[in-house]
């Protein structure tokens, strides 16, 4: 399983880079319980700029990080009052739809396309919790 | 038929979630814009609503080998401590300001995304091809 995509420049994890994630997961995870979201915004730039994973590999590999970073965060605002599980449930059946989709999808993307609809995104998302 | 909407709408930035881009920011915009949802309540069902959505979405993206397993133990756990200090700290603060905060962060992180140079360069930046 160790080169898993064919791509023979593919850095290894050494012991900086096990420093560098922490830094990212750590920056991530402050994003995610602060802000109930976007913790891969952070996450995904860090993972390609400061530790060197390839597009691909960062989307993926943030799902996987997030994911029980928002089992936490989602905990504590439950315990302390500020969610409704029977307003979340369609957007938890939807997500779970969504979400096969996108897992199945994912390998046939084009990342130039992916990141520009991401950079997209962010903005739109910026420019809308600022100005709205 | 809200909820019909709902589950529509989750659907859809579900796939983006999936692909690990911003399908949660969409969702909380579309919560607290659009199905008027205090700005605590959307947060709370956005980090609730990534559970399942990851949970369907991790088990293609392992398979296919795209999870950098080196990556996954250092940033869980530090992740998981700033999480918690940082949910427990929103959950006490005013989350109108949080938004504002919120929003000057991702207005930053997508003009550098789109206009920024590529920071990755080589055969890295387009892994498409590589293969």
């Amino acid at each position: 399983m160790k080169r898993e995509t064919g791509r023979p420049a593919r850095r290894r994890a050494g012991g900086k880079s096990r420093l560098t994630y922490a830094l990212a997961g750590g920056a991530a995870g402050l994003a995610n319980g602060f802000f109930g979201g976007g913790g891969g915004m952070i996450l995904v730039p860090l993972l390609t700029r400061l530790c060197g994973l390839d597009q691909r590999r960062a989307f993926a590999t943030s799902v996987a990080v997030i994911l029980p970073l928002c089992g936490l965060s989602a905990a504590i605002y439950l315990f302390r009052g500020s969610l409704e599980l029977t307003t979340a449930l369609p957007y938890l059946a939807g997500g779970l739809l969504g979400g096969l989709l996108g897992g199945k999808l994912f390998q046939k993307l084009n990342m130039d396309w992916l990141r520009r609809i991401f950079a997209l995104l962010i903005l739109y998302g910026g420019v809308r919790a600022l100005f709205f | 038929m809200g909820w019909l909407v709902a589950l529509a709408v989750g659907t859809a930035t579900g796939v983006l979630s999936g692909f690990g881009v911003g399908g949660g920011t969409l969702l909380l915009i579309y919560m607290t814009a659009f199905a008027a949802l205090p700005q605590d309540l959307a947060q709370g069902i956005n980090l609730l609503y990534f559970l399942p959505t990851a949970a369907a979405a991790l088990p293609a993206h392992a398979k296919n080998g795209f999870i950098e397993r080196a990556a996954l133990w250092p940033a869980i756990l530090a992740g998981l401590a700033g999480a918690a200090l940082a949910a427990w700290i929103a959950t006490a603060l005013d989350v109108a300001i949080l938004h504002r905060i919120f929003g000057g962060f991702l207005l930053a992180a997508g003009l550098r995304e789109l206009l920024g140079k590529s920071a990755r360069g080589g055969p890295q930046a387009r892994d498409r091809k590589a293969r």
